[in-house]
């Protein structure tokens, strides 16, 4: 997460202008976090704790930022049973910022452009990937978002092998109408004791 | 006025603009996009700018490379269709400025040739534009023709173009020179002196410079950074360096493309780099304003933002010498050597990966960044109202866990509201010492209250926000469904149960089945209404107002009130601990205060109650527990099972927790107690429990002991009045000949279960108070178990053995022997 | 709040998240929101045998709402203190 304060002026204000006083108080207490915190000659800055996890997830697009350095990222999206696998994410702000910037700030979401996208399946003991090429992703929709590892991304765990798309879809078809049997029956036997379901069971698998 | 306070004056209006516009000061990028292309269209900055007439030295032959390195050499630049993707660099300059700075002017020395490429260049730049009029006349090209073409697929790729901060210079590279290479040394240590005499920097390019500068007005380019050459990533150039060749690019690639992109390899701040793209405008006086280039002090720093020195972990080889050029990778030893090779493979696959995915950086700018975030926060700040005077109360009942949490295991805070400190206190007084083992892991956390007051400040902002909209979803124009707002504080509903109607229907048999089952109930209910009163009393606390100064009748007035408000909460908190119930003898229910006190939370009240009432209430207190330590659960379950050497281990916990939470309080009590209270207290002992079995328990012994040490302490302090000591002996040779006869069996258990230090304790005193004819009465009792554990204690390790007869010898020594004596 | 306050001290704890769809992450815990959206680091997949989906990713950002358990260290938790928070709550 960059680091910020409140006060800077928009753009490129030179970061050496004296800040407001209450600012300049600051600083002292900004060099007592610790030695995780990079000393900054720039102003008083808001620690990354800051922030809630919304916005921490600006620190995940594409651009290298300062220590500790990260390698540029692989992302995938998943929805959790069938994971979209994509190479690029970014903040859908970087895109809609042209566009419709009011929207995307009001309401904090991190809405996402994937560029690149392979959609991985698996069913079984297989696995296929898909081209899809870009989304555009409501943030809202999101389930879960996960930084690929350069390194680990090669090493595919011994269990699943790759198959042709065709075979692993059927597959994966079977397997979902099987789940989606047994979600059923648990569900209206779950509403039977008051349990509202949730997603009715779609969006999970 | 543009909705972000931009500028919106069109650039045509803006000629005599300022320095180096940020992105966000463009009204619409995408117009800037199409005015940066139509710039790389005019020619004029791109080349001329920079050119330095070594091309004119290039050898002809030595074009071999040319495609590889710049990217499909003039078709690409020639068909403007392609300039798009072909000139988009900026992604990579960024990140590898600094090597291309040290590349640029190792150019400059050592390759008096350049003339092919100049043609190259010439040829990748159309038609120079020759007046001022560049930037109005309408773009040649607009960016978008692509999108008439049906078939077309943008790609998304970042145009460095587009935020006009793009400070760095790429520099075409000698492509396949074979001419002798300088060392990085060599080349470092020219570049130092070069800096040394920075004025004289742009050399013979410098008429060209002002020349063009002068007529073309782009505030795209301030520093007149040329638009259009390829960026050479810095493994790549390392590995030219090294091999002497810059090798063909990788096959696969699009043309143009540089094929590595790494981070900066060489470390350190590239003091020439920033030098040169500033010199320029510097060194030209009679230019317009716009060509002033920004503060060399923001600029610099800017561009260490974006740029960080690699961490040193990212060195290329470590542990190996760092390899700088071909010879010396002769002079390694082959392990070195494959090694070296290997972690080269290694770092090479990780960087063609970073660089298929490097394609779209620099779309969003670290500056960009920071604006979103900080208009969020701008944005979430103003919705709550002025928070700078957030209510540390709210913040408190909001937040209470966390703040609390992290003072007591954090550092201390110095904040200016600081409310917590007396909480913090509350817990830690708790259960002692709460801050072994987490002393330091937490300090750097709350380090900064400041910066956690805003924390909060943005979080109740945020709940604010939240608070607003009053329907269930929202429809906004133009999005693509329902927006809902089951949020934090109002969470969808997972659970529906239908609650069967009161008035009709079976009730579950209530009224008259499970009665412990209700006293439970109401136990519970007791306890809650304790610790809501204890609560309120522990905020009443933190709101005292100062102590009012003399003849402030408002501030005498405001404490009165204040302490009948206090005093009110204490009669709630009595009433709610029900010590004043009347004491139903031989009831089957236990008295509400013992019952209370029967449960964890009950035991765990008592400190914290102790420090909120007065004398009298304490005393009540002790009293109640005293009278009824019978029928008290640690004292009442205590006795072991027969065929159990000890109590279940849910019973001990009880205790253990009883030892700690309750005694310290009663302790405290006793120890300023009057004597007459405990002559008094002794007497309900004997009076009102079975003193054999309460002194088989650790919790009843406890109680014993606090007492007879008490009045021994005041006898030696010379407080006792005769009579009340006459009194005291009394009751003393009661509970001595009470207990004599179990005085063996009120040790837990054999001799090596556990510990019994809490019973040689109560020997001693006892000892110290008894007569002499008591003590040898005493020692007659216990002879057997002194004995046992001294020949016990030889067989155990040398530290527990000496804690056993450091035990025996407290007794020991009470009735003035020791266990020397025993041999 | 209480809960959004009672994650907030666990960060850069080990943590280990359950997912709806049954899926165990472990992972050191970066931050959380009110919505209770987590961000782990570092992350390992218990079942990864029978969950491969995410073998190769390091870090993650999952939301609030598909969450069904969080499994946490015992000794990070005030239970007192935790008691009284929720007494505060009401």
């Amino acid at each position: 997460m960059e680091r910020l304060s409140l006060n800077e002026t928009a753009g490129n204000a030179p970061p050496q202008q004296p800040q407001s006083q209450q600012q300049q108080h600051r600083q002292p207490q900004q060099n007592a976090l610790g030695p995780s915190a990079p000393t900054t000659s720039g102003p008083p800055q808001l620690p990354p704790q800051m922030f809630t996890t919304a916005a921490q997830l600006l620190d995940l697009t594409d651009t290298r930022f300062g220590p500790p350095r990260r390698e540029e990222t692989d992302w995938c999206v998943a929805k959790l049973g069938s994971i979209r696998y994509g190479r690029r994410k970014r903040p859908l702000q970087e895109a809609l910022a042209y566009h419709k910037p009011r929207l995307r700030w009001r309401n904090l979401v991190a809405n996402l452009v994937l560029q690149d996208t392979i959609e991985r399946i698996y069913a079984g003991k297989l696995y296929a990937d898909v081209p899809r090429g870009i989304f555009l992703v409501r943030g809202e929709n999101v389930l879960l978002l996960g930084e690929v590892d350069l390194d680990r991304e090669d090493d595919i765990p011994t269990t699943v092998t790759k198959a042709p798309f065709e075979e692993v879809f059927e597959l994966k078809k079977k397997e979902d109408s099987k789940r989606k049997q047994g979600d059923k029956k648990r569900h209206s036997e779950l509403q039977a004791l008051g349990f509202e379901p949730e997603h009715s069971g779609e969006i999970l698998f | 006025m543009s909705f972000f306070g931009f500028d919106t004056t069109l650039p045509r209006d803006r000629q005599q603009g300022g320095p180096a516009r940020g992105f966000f000061e463009n009204p619409d990028p995408f117009a800037e996009v199409a005015r940066a292309q139509a710039l790389e269209d005019d020619d004029g900055i791109d080349f001329e700018d920079t050119y330095d007439g070594l091309g004119d030295q290039l050898d002809d032959d030595q074009d071999a490379f040319n495609d590889d390195t710049f990217g499909g050499g003039d078709t690409g630049a020639a068909a403007t269709g392609n300039v798009g993707r072909d000139f988009d660099f900026f992604g990579t300059t960024a990140k590898v400025a600094d090597v291309i700075g040290e590349e640029q002017v190792r150019y400059a020395l050592q390759n008096p040739s350049a003339a092919p490429l100049a043609a190259q260049q010439r040829a990748a730049a159309p038609a120079p534009a020759t007046t001022a009029t560049a930037a109005t006349t309408t773009a040649k090209r607009t960016g978008y023709e692509k999108y008439s073409d049906p078939g077309y697929i943008p790609d998304l790729q970042a145009k460095s173009s587009v935020w006009g901060v793009s400070q760095k210079k790429p520099e075409p590279i000698p492509a396949a020179s074979r001419r002798p290479m300088m060392s990085l040394e060599e080349v470092e240590a020219q570049m130092r002196q070069r800096s040394q005499a920075a004025p004289a920097m742009p050399p013979q390019s410098i008429p060209q410079h002002m020349a063009e500068q002068a007529y073309l007005p782009h505030p795209q380019y301030p520093q007149g950074v040329p638009e259009g050459f390829p960026a050479i990533p810095p493994e790549y150039l390392r590995a030219a360096l090294e091999k002497g060749v810059l090798p063909p690019g990788m096959p696969g690639l699009p043309p143009g493309i540089p094929e590595l992109h790494g981070g900066p390899v060489m470390s350190g701040p590239p003091p020439m780099h920033i030098q040169q793209n500033q010199l320029p405008p510097q060194t030209l006086p009679p230019q317009g304003p716009r060509h002033a280039g920004p503060p060399p002090g923001p600029r610099q720093q800017q561009q260490q933002q974006q740029m960080p020195p690699p961490p040193s972990t990212r060195g290329p080889n470590g542990g190996l010498p760092v390899i700088t050029n071909p010879q010396q990778l002769m002079h390694l030893t082959e392990e070195q050597r494959n090694a070296y090779l290997v972690e080269d493979a290694k770092r090479a696959k990780r960087n063609h990966k970073i660089f298929l995915l490097s394609r779209g950086n620099g779309l969003m700018t670290p500056q960009d960044k920071n604006f979103i975030t900080r208009i969020q926060l701008q944005q979430l700040v103003a919705a709550a109202g002025n928070v700078a005077d957030a209510d540390p109360e709210a913040v408190l009942s909001e937040d209470f866990y966390y703040q609390v949490y992290s003072q007591i295991r954090g550092a201390p805070r110095q904040h200016p509201h600081q409310p917590l400190g007396h909480f913090a206190q509350t817990y830690l007084l708790q259960t002692g010492n709460r801050l072994g083992g987490h002393g330091n892991r937490r300090a750097f956390q709350s380090a900064d209250n400041h910066m956690q007051r805003m924390q909060q400040q943005v979080q109740r902002a945020v709940e604010a926000a939240k608070a607003k909209p009053k329907n269930k979803q929202l429809i906004i124009e133009g999005s693509l469904g329902k927006i809902s707002f089951s949020n934090a504080k109002a969470p969808k509903h997972m659970l529906n149960i239908k609650r069967p109607d009161s008035s009709e229907g079976p009730r579950p048999k209530k009224v008259q089945s499970d009665l412990s089952l209700s006293d439970r109930k109401s136990i519970l209910t007791n306890i809650e209404s304790v610790y809501s009163a204890l609560m309120a009393m522990e905020d009443m606390e933190r709101t005292m107002p100062p102590p009012p100064e003399e003849g402030d009748s408002e501030a005498i007035q405001e404490h009165m009130e204040w302490r009948q408000k206090v005093h009110s909460l204490n009669q709630k908190l009595w009433r709610a601990l029900k010590v004043m119930e009347p004491i139903v003898p031989n009831s089957t229910t236990p008295h509400p205060f013992i019952a209370f006190l029967s449960y964890p939370k009950g035991k765990k009240a008592i400190p914290r109650i102790f420090r909120h009432i007065d004398q009298e209430q304490r005393v009540t207190i002790l009293t109640m527990i005293v009278v009824h330590l019978d029928s008290l659960d640690v004292v009442r379950l205590a006795q072991p099972g027969p065929g159990e050497a000890q109590p279940s281990v849910a019973v001990r916990e009880s205790i253990d927790l009883f030892s700690l939470a309750v005694m310290p309080s009663l302790l405290g009590y006793v120890n300023e107690a009057p004597f007459n209270i405990i002559i008094g207290l002794l007497g309900l002992v004997i009076a009102q429990t079975h003193v054999q079995s309460v002194a088989r328990t650790k919790v009843g012994l406890g109680i014993l002991t606090m007492l007879l040490s008490r009045a021994e302490i005041v006898k030696e302090a010379g407080q006792a009045a005769e009579r009340d000591w006459q009194q005291w002996v009394e009751k003393f040779n009661v509970l001595f000949d009470t207990l004599e006869p179990s005085l063996a069996d009120i040790f837990p258990g054999a001799i090596n279960t556990g510990d019994d230090m809490y019973v040689w304790q109560f020997l001693a005193a006892v000892g110290i108070g008894a007569s002499p004819e008591q003590q040898q009465r005493l020692v007659i009792a216990v002879k057997d178990r002194v004995m046992e554990t001294v020949g016990y204690s030889k067989t155990l390790p040398a530290d527990m053995a000496s804690l056993r007869l450091g035990n025996v010898n407290l007794f020991m020594r009470a009735i003035g022997l020791d266990v020397e004596l025993l041999g | 709040m209480l809960f959004f306050s009672f994650f907030k001290t666990l960060t850069n704890q080990t943590v280990t998240i359950e997912l709806k769809n049954d899926i165990r992450i472990r992972g050191i815990l970066k931050s959380v929101d009110q919505y209770l959206n987590i961000k782990l680091d570092d992350i390992e997949v218990l079942d990864l045998d029978k969950y491969p989906h995410l073998s190769s990713v390091k870090s993650m950002f999952i939301r609030g709402s598909v969450v069904r358990y969080v499994m946490l260290p015992r000794s990070e938790v005030d239970v007192g203190l935790l008691e009284d928070a929720t007494r505060r709550g009401e």
